[in-house]
């Protein structure tokens, strides 16, 4: 059960464009690389067990509106809308969409991991040769380019830095995504703690000091979840009856015969 | 399909139950289809145990009393304490097409009735006397001690029903009036039982001697609370798709060959020998 969890670099790209760094340019495709490992349930309904779906309801005529009637509309105000088509947006779409210009080179060690969000995997495109000196650069100098990509409706600043044999893009959150504790009025009036106090709990720090260990670190709720469906699997499988196709309509012939029959019955 | 025929949502059609004569769910559906007619009328009010095939008759199936997770709350259940058991069971009732129809699209192959209804179901409204040979012994031999039983059932003035097992036995059923208890119905059959071994050097009438080979068993054991026989026209989870098929006395004769009543030939059936059996109750002796 822990190989399937293992997270693994998918083969499709969920972007490609370039890094640019002054006049050179490195072709990437960029792989999703963090998958959330949480299980996920789907409701069903209580009386038989069938899975629910959700369907766009026009919240006017309570009507089921397919796809192809629907546009994005951003509120302005309570319940006013501008209104953009899909070109408008694509249109919009910043440099970034197709290039992550490195602007600048910093320590990666003294970046704050807070403002860290999400790693991807940049995988040379036919570039071979300058995503390797751009890695082996990288890792000499222990150092992370800074620069910006686009990926669905945002802009990012993002890392790109070594991990393992790997360039691997980091993007960062801005400054006001981050709220400031020292706004919190709880926080600005604690007391010091005296000398005694600090030397005490310095001590039991000591002690239990170590390196961190990614590999320590399991989610017990989820195998205790696991546990659970293994042991529903064993005699309380909920069956998803799918909807009836062509197949069943020699059946549907059968069935109108035997109705007619217990009818006259 | 705009008008709905069945409440029921078919799947996994194309599933080839049966590996040998390569036979799908859809086709096993189709045959409970059109044997509803027949089929209906006796399960009616019975509490069932199902043997289930998801993945064909060569993979392991399994037994089940009670209601699987996820029934839908259109089907019929029956709640009672099994002493077979030792708790209580929720049991499926089948008294519609649409149920019989959720049951095939279980995989639910084979389909056992319990020989009392819901309303009564401490009193058996059937006496079961199971013909059960072990083997090596030919059919036929199967064929001679059922037409001794049913002279002896004869002579006591009884008139009885008889169906192949779908296995290698036969069904032989009495219906009763109401009032019997499992207890006399199963003293019935074994004393019927020691008649025939009187008569007939191959029949035992003990269950200790059931298992000795060339033997045949007249099985009075099913006759007991909770337990079951396998239903009128059900399937069996044979090779070659064999069903549990009613037949005239008539049909009872040596050269009579069990297999020949399976799924395949299922469309050749035109008559309902059983048709009356529950218009027929009678008392023993």
């Amino acid at each position: 059960m822990a190989k399937e969890g293992k997270a693994k670099v998918p083969r499709r790209p969920i972007w490609t464009g370039s890094i640019t760094i002054g006049l050179v340019n490195v072709p990437v495709k960029l792989h999703t690389m963090i998958s959330d490992k949480a299980i996920s349930f789907h409701f069903l309904h209580k009386d038989d067990g069938q899975p629910l779906k959700y369907e766009r309801v026009c919240t006017k005529d309570n009507k089921v509106v397919p796809w192809e009637n629907v546009v994005k509309g951003y509120e302005v105000s309570k319940g006013r809308f501008v209104v953009f088509e899909k070109d408008e947006l694509n249109a919009a779409r910043p440099e970034s969409n197709q290039t992550i210009r490195l602007q600048k080179f910093v320590d990666y060690l003294s970046i704050d991991p807070i403002y860290l969000d999400r790693a991807y995997v940049l995988t040379p495109d036919e570039s071979e040769d300058a995503y390797s000196l751009l890695f082996a650069t990288l890792k000499k100098t222990g150092k992370a380019g800074v620069g910006r990509i686009t990926l669905r409706e945002k802009e990012y600043p993002v890392l790109v830095h070594p991990y393992k044999n790997a360039l691997v893009l980091t993007t960062m959150r801005y400054a006001h995504e981050i709220a400031d504790p020292s706004e919190l009025e709880e926080l600005s009036s604690l007391k010091e703690p005296n000398e005694i106090e600090v030397s005490l709990a310095k001590k039991i720090v000591a002690d239990l000091s170590g390196e961190f260990e990614a590999t320590e670190y399991r989610d017990t709720y989820q195998e205790k979840l696991k546990a659970l469906i293994e042991k529903k699997m064993k005699g309380e499988t909920i069956v998803y009856e799918q909807p009836a196709k062509e197949e069943a309509k020699e059946l549907m012939i059968a069935l109108q015969e035997t109705l007619k029959q217990l009818k006259k019955k | 399909m705009s008008e709905k025929l069945t409440k029921v949502n078919f799947t996994n059609l194309s599933k080839v139950l049966y590996p040998d004569g390569n036979i799908t769910k859809a086709q096993v559906i189709e045959y409970y289809i059109r044997i509803a007619p027949k089929m209906l009328g006796l399960l009616n009010k019975r509490p069932l145990s199902l043997t289930r095939f998801p993945d064909g008759v060569d993979k392991e199936g399994f037994y089940e009393k009670d209601v699987p997770m996820g029934t839908p709350s259109w089907v019929q259940t029956f709640k009672r304490y099994s002493e077979t058991a030792q708790r209580e069971i929720n049991y499926i009732v089948c008294n519609d097409l649409d149920t019989l129809l959720w049951l095939a699209n279980l995989a639910a192959l084979e389909i056992h009735m319990t020989l009392s209804e819901i309303d009564s179901f401490e009193n058996p409204d059937l006496a079961l006397i199971d013909i059960d040979p072990e083997p090596p012994l030919a059919y036929d031999e199967v064929v001679e001690v059922a037409l001794l039983l049913e002279e002896e059932l004869e002579m006591l003035g009884l008139r009885s029903y008889v169906k192949t097992s779908g296995k290698k036995g036969l069904h032989v059923v009495i219906p009763i009036v109401e009032g019997y208890t499992f207890r006399q119905t199963r003293e019935f059959v074994h004393e019927i039982g020691k008649r025939l071994a009187n008569k007939s050097s191959i029949v035992v009438a003990e269950l200790s001697r059931s298992r000795d080979p060339g033997t045949i068993f007249i099985d009075y054991t099913q006759n007991s609370h909770g337990r079951t026989m396998i239903c009128p026209y059900s399937l069996r989870a044979t090779p070659k798709a064999t069903l549990s098929m009613p037949l005239e006395w008539g049909d009872i004769k040596k050269g009579l060959n069990p297999e020949e009543f399976n799924l395949v030939n299922a469309r050749g059936i035109r008559s309902d020998p059983w048709k009356d059996l529950l218009h027929d109750k009678q008392k023993l002796r």
